[in-house]
Formats: C-alpha cells, sequence, structure tokens
C-alpha cells in the first residue's frame, strides 16, 4: 500500500506510530493481530522500518552495520546472509569499508539492506526514493517487488513518484493528519495534477 | 537470554566504535589529567595537604570525567538516527540500559587506570601497596556512577539544556557513591587503621544493588515517547 | 483568581489561626532555654518545617508511584504543587538553621547530617522541578518528574545514612534526646499550624494547576 501526501501530512508519523516507535495518544491499531499500544514488541518482532535517515553507524563498516542489526534483532549474526544481501543492494565491494565514506545512495541502500537481513512481515518504507539516482530507485521498485511475491506487506510513503507507487495495489492520500483510504479500483493517477517537475508529481 | 545478548552487541559496537575513533577515551583522560593538575596548583606546594586529601579530589575528577563522557552515551546515537534506531528493534528496551551501563562502566574503569597513578604521582601518594583495595573501590564506586549516570542521560538526552540538567539531577542522587568512594579512598590510602573502609564499601555496594534494580525496572517508562 | 472554596477558607483560617496561637506561645509564653537562650525558640519553626519538607516530599514520592501505576495526570498535579510547597519549606528550613547556628556554634554551616541531608533534598527537588519546566507536553512532564521523584526520595534515606555515617564515625551526633513536656507541646503545636498551612497552600495550589491545565489543553485545540 502507498502512502502519499504533501509534506507534513504526518506520513513519518503514521508509520512511526506503526512501528510503534510512538505511543498513540488516543486509541488503538491491530498489526498482524497484535495490538500496538498493549503489544509493541510483538508488532516490533514482525516490523522493519526504513526511515529517511536510517539507523546506521558511521564508524562500521557496511558489513559490521548489518551483522549488528542482524545481533539488535536477536539472530545469529550469518556471514552468508550478510554477504548474499550486501551483493543484492550492489554494495559488495564496500563491504569492509567504513560508512562514513559512503554516499547518500549508499546509505540508503545499506539502511534498505537492513530489512533484508531480518525475517519481516511488513516493511514500512519512509521516502525510500529520496537520495537515490536511477539504478538505486529501480533497486527500491525490485525489492518491493520481491516483498510482495514473498507477502511481505509494503506500507510506502512517498511524495515522490516511481514505479511502486503506480504499482501499489491500495493508495491512501494523507492530508493534515487526515488519512483517505482510495477504493481499489482507483489508481494514483486520478488524483495527481499536472504540472511540477518531470518525476515528482504534486499531490494537493 | 535476549536481553544480554543484545546488551552485548551494544556494548561491543560502542567498544568497536570508540576503538577506532578514541573520541571519548582522549578527552577523557586529558580532561581528568587537567583537573587533577588544577587542584595541585590550588592546592599549592603542601604536600602533606595534598596527600590527606587526594582521595576527595580523585574522586572529583572521576566525577566530571565521568559526566563528560555519560552525555555523549547516547550522542552518538544522534547521527544514526537516535535513540529512535535502538527502540525499534524488537525485544526488551532494557538490552538498551545495560549495553549503555556496561560501556560506561568499561569506559571509566579504563580512565581510571590511567588516572589513578597519575593522581598517585601528583599528590605523592603511594599508592602500589594498596592496588587491589584501590581497585575494590574503584570499581564499586564506578558501577554506582554509571548506574544512575547512564540512567539519567537517557532521560534528559533530547532536552536542550542537557549539559546542565543532567549534573543537576546526578549529582545529588550520586551523594552516597561519592561519600563512599572518598571516605573509602582515604581510609585506605592512610592505611585504615580501624578496618573502617568495610563500612563505607557496604554502602557503596548497597547503593549499587539498590540503584540496579530501580534502574533496570524503571528504564522503559524512562524511554517512553 | 477565582474566589476561595469553602474548603480552602476553612484551611486558611485554621491555619493562621495555629501559626499565630503557636508563633506566640513559642515566643513568649515558653520559659526560655537554659543553655542557649532565646534563640533557641528558633526550633519552634525550624524542626516543623523540616518535617514538612520531607513529608512534602514523601508526597511527591507516592503521587509519582501513584502516577506511573495510573497514568491520572492528576496525581502528578498534586505531586507538583508538593514539590514546589517542599522546595520553600526546605529552604526555609535551612536557613533557619543558619541562623540557629550561628549564634549557638558560631558557624553558619555545620555538616550535621540532617542539615546536610536537608541540602541535598533542596537540590534534589530543584532539580525535579528544573526538570519539569522543560517538557511541555503534560504526559511527558508527568513521566519524567515522577522518575526523578522515585529516585530522588529512594535516595534521601541512604544519603542520610551515608552522611550520618560520615558525621559519627568521627564525632557524636550533636542533639540531647531529654525534652521538657512545654517545650514537646509547643513544638507539637507549631508542627500542627505548618501542617495546615501545607494543606491550605496545597488545595490551592493543586487547584491553580487543574485550571493551568485546562488552559494548556485548551491552547492545543486552537494551535
Amino acid at each position: 500500500m502507498c502512502l502519499v501526501g504533501p509534506n507534513g501530512a504526518g506520513k513519518t508519523t503514521l508509520l512511526k506510530l506503526v512501528a510503534t516507535l510512538l505511543r498513540p495518544s488516543g486509541g488503538d491499531a491491530r498489526l498482524l493481530g497484535h495490538s500496538l499500544r498493549d503489544e509493541p514488541d510483538e508488532v516490533r518482532k514482525r516490523t522493519g522500518l526504513l526511515t529517511v535517515r536510517g539507523f546506521l553507524y558511521d564508524d562500521l563498516t557496511a558489513a559490521e552495520n548489518l551483522h549488528f542489526t542482524m545481533r539488535m534483532a536477536d539472530l545469529r549474526p550469518d556471514r552468508d546472509t550478510i554477504g548474499r544481501v550486501l551483493e543484492r543492494i550492489g554494495l559488495a565491494e564496500v563491504a569492509d569499508n567504513r560508512m562514513r565514506t559512503f554516499s547518500t545512495g549508499m546509505r540508503k541502500r545499506l539502511a534498505l539492506g537492513q530489512l533484508l537481513v531480518r525475517p519481516i512481515e511488513v516493511a514500512l518504507l519512509d521516502e525510500p526514493y529520496a537520495g537515490l539516482d536511477s539504478q538505486g530507485m529501480r533497486l527500491v521498485d525490485e525489492v518491493v517487488g520481491e516483498f510482495k511475491a514473498s507477502g511481505t506487506t509494503v506500507l510506502l510513503a512517498s511524495h515522490q513518484d516511481g514505479e511502486a507507487v503506480r504499482l501499489a495495489e491500495r493508495t491512501g492520500i494523507l492530508r493534515k493528519g487526515h488519512l483517505e483510504i482510495l477504493p481499489e479500483s482507483e489508481t494514483l493517477s486520478r488524483h495527481l495534477s499536472v504540472g511540477g517537475p518531470a518525476g515528482a508529481p504534486e499531490v494537493e | 537470554m535476549s536481553v544480554f545478548r543484545r546488551a552485548w552487541a551494544i556494548v561491543w559496537k560502542d567498544l568497536l566504535i570508540e576503538a577506532r575513533t578514541k573520541q571519548s577515551f582522549n578527552a577523557m583522560v586529558f580532561f581528568a589529567a587537567l583537573v587533577l593538575f588544577i587542584f595541585s596548583f590550588a592546592l599549592g606546594p603542601d604536600t602533606e595537604l595534598l596527600r590527606r586529601v587526594s582521595g576527595g579530589l580523585l574522586w572529583v575528577g572521576i566525577a566530571f570525567t565521568g559526566i563528560l563522557s555519560l552525555s555523549r552515551t547516547y550522542q552518538n546515537e544522534e547521527t544514526s538516527g537516535g535513540l529512535e534506531g535502538l527502540r525499534a528493534y524488537p525485544g526488551d528496551v532494557r538490552a538498551i540500559y545495560l549495553g549503555k551501563l556496561m560501556g560506561n562502566i568499561v569506559l571509566l574503569l579504563l580512565v581510571e587506570a590511567v588516572l589513578i597513578p597519575a593522581a598517585g604521582i601528583l599528590f605523592q601518594a603511594d599508592l602500589w601497596p594498596h592496588a587491589l583495595d584501590l581497585a575494590v573501590v574503584s570499581i564499586l564506586g564506578t558501577i554506582g556512577f554509571s548506574l544512575v549516570g547512564t540512567f539519567y542521560a537517557a532521560l534528559t538526552v533530547n532536552l536542550r539544556a542537557r549539559e546542565v540538567m543532567l549534573p543537576l539531577l546526578l549529582f545529588p542522587a550520586l551523594v552516597p557513591v561519592l561519600l563512599g568512594a572518598v571516605n573509602a579512598t582515604t581510609l585506605v590510602l592512610e592505611g585504615d587503621p580501624m578496618s573502617e573502609a568495610a563500612v563505607w564499601l557496604r554502602v557503596l555496594a548497597s547503593f549499587d544493588i539498590i540503584f540496579f534494580v530501580i534502574c533496570i525496572w524503571i528504564f522503559p517508562i524512562a524511554l517512553e515517547e | 483568581m477565582e474566589p476561595k472554596t469553602g474548603v480552602e477558607r476553612i484551611l486558611g483560617a485554621a491555619a493562621l489561626v495555629t501559626m499565630l496561637v503557636g508563633s506566640a506561645v513559642g515566643l513568649f509564653l515558653v520559659p526560655q532555654d537554659a543553655a542557649q537562650g532565646n534563640v533557641q525558640r528558633l526550633m519552634y519553626v525550624h524542626v516543623p518545617a523540616a518535617w514538612l519538607a520531607f513529608m512534602a516530599f514523601f508526597i511527591v514520592f507516592v503521587m509519582s508511584v501513584l502516577y506511573l501505576i495510573q497514568r491520572d495526570v492528576r496525581w502528578d498535579r498534586v505531586a507538583a504543587a508538593s514539590a514546589e510547597i517542599g522546595v520553600v519549606f526546605t529552604a526555609l528550613t535551612l536557613l533557619l538553621g543558619m541562623m540557629w547556628g550561628k549564634p549557638t556554634w558560631g558557624v553558619w554551616w555545620t555538616w550535621d547530617p540532617r542539615l546536610t541531608t536537608t541540602a541535598i533534598l533542596l537540590a534534589i527537588y530543584v532539580g525535579y522541578l528544573a526538570l519539569r519546566s522543560f517538557a511541555d507536553d503534560e504526559e511527558k512532564r508527568a513521566r519524567w518528574a515522577s522518575i526523578v521523584g522515585i529516585i530522588g526520595f529512594a535516595n534521601v534515606p541512604i544519603v542520610y545514612m551515608s552522611v550520618t555515617w560520615w558525621r559519627t564515625l568521627h564525632q557524636p551526633p550533636s542533639s540531647p534526646r531529654s525534652v521538657a513536656p512545654e517545650i514537646l507541646w509547643t513544638l507539637m503545636l507549631n508542627l500542627a499550624a505548618f501542617t495546615l498551612v501545607y494543606a491550605y497552600l496545597m488545595v490551592r495550589r493543586v487547584r491553580l494547576a487543574r485550571l493551568e491545565g485546562e488552559l494548556e489543553k485548551r491552547m492545543a485545540y486552537n494551535a
């Protein structure tokens, strides 16, 4: 499912709520049968969050960052898995370089990699296209496709256009904290206005 | 248990980063040495006086140095998404407290390993015969300091006036640790004719146990958003 | 501010009356202390102030625990009110202690265990109130404050024991235990007076806090 909306609409807040990083001030929601408010740990076990800045340490190498992610998810860090994921995200050659030397695009890929080293049922992606070149954007689209194929639910928030946005099965529009989910038959293109720089459609 | 494994992962990560950048360790050692130096100047050339108060001066030095590293405990998480990053992982958040706590204790003990001999030289106190006793006091005191310090550092991590609030909250809470450590150190250095140091060690140990339980218990509440 | 409620009027009146009576008795009716002279009369305000300072902090502790269990912000308001009033009583205790100490022992400050613990108590209170001022969100403020309130209070007995050991390993504690009955009565009277003052201030402060809370909420909606 794709979430679109202008800046400040609350897309990040919504994703963080689902990831149980924020406590709901009122009401509750259930994810995969578990309450966000009362069983946050169960929710966290099954969700992976990709944020704009990513949870990466500058002074560790790419491989070490993934190693840490696996340990924090209480998995035994397995060199094969890490190697495989690094291949997938195109960072295999720089595996032993410190993150400090990485470009924004490379960091974004590594952050994406963090979601791939863990078995998750729901992927929460916040602005996954930000800072990526066309190759990177294609990688995101491919990964989203792979998630879909393997049955992992993807909740993607973006104010940018991308293949995944267009391929989303459901779309939700978030405006000033109010969410409107479009019925299954409608696609996003109906709600996009013409204009704005190419590749960055404006949503009103 | 999962909590310990994840705490250990955090310690590993922090010590690895520290070993590579040596940010905190160097700054702490220099700062501590500077503090001790200034004390020597302030108290003048009276070596007898210096020797008598060396216990107190040492622990004041350790306390100030410790505060320096505490506020940075969670700071190296800043660039990596802040504490949020750690909280997004499944499992008990207490692993964060345990991990940061152990990291702080190790770092502070390493600094003390350099500082205490330096104090011995500056204050002309003969430390070697009491090395083992001093080590015990040092460990118990450092644990007490880090227990409350790591906890309050988490509480104040997002405050604008963190540099002021942390010492303000921390020092009244640390009075038993300071009293215990200073008195035990001074007694040990004087040769402890009446074995009074044991009383203070018990104070330190009780403080450590009580606050370990309290802080670990309450930590998740301190981290709630 | 709105006119006082019935409870507040009664409490206020009772507090005023007992304070006047207590002060009168303490200042004029009770005989002078043989050893220390008139200065000793400061005890009738110093000791109750100290009692109230600690009791106020105990209330902060209880309210903090209640808040963390029930998450009802009303408990936190009571805690904050108690802390504010407690700071005043603590500062008063220290001031009176110093005023008593100078003529009696010749020094402004002694490292007497109780005085020292009171000074540390003041520091803990101030830290508590300072931390509160940094949180805009009512819920976050209550949570932080409750944590500090609990840890701070848990520390007080340990601090007291440590300082007592520190002083008594080298010198015996100071004040004598045997007290003449009229002195005891006067003390009790003043203690009651101070307690009533505390209660009165609490009731008014909590009401004010409730109004402040409602104002905050309304401002948040309009924002």
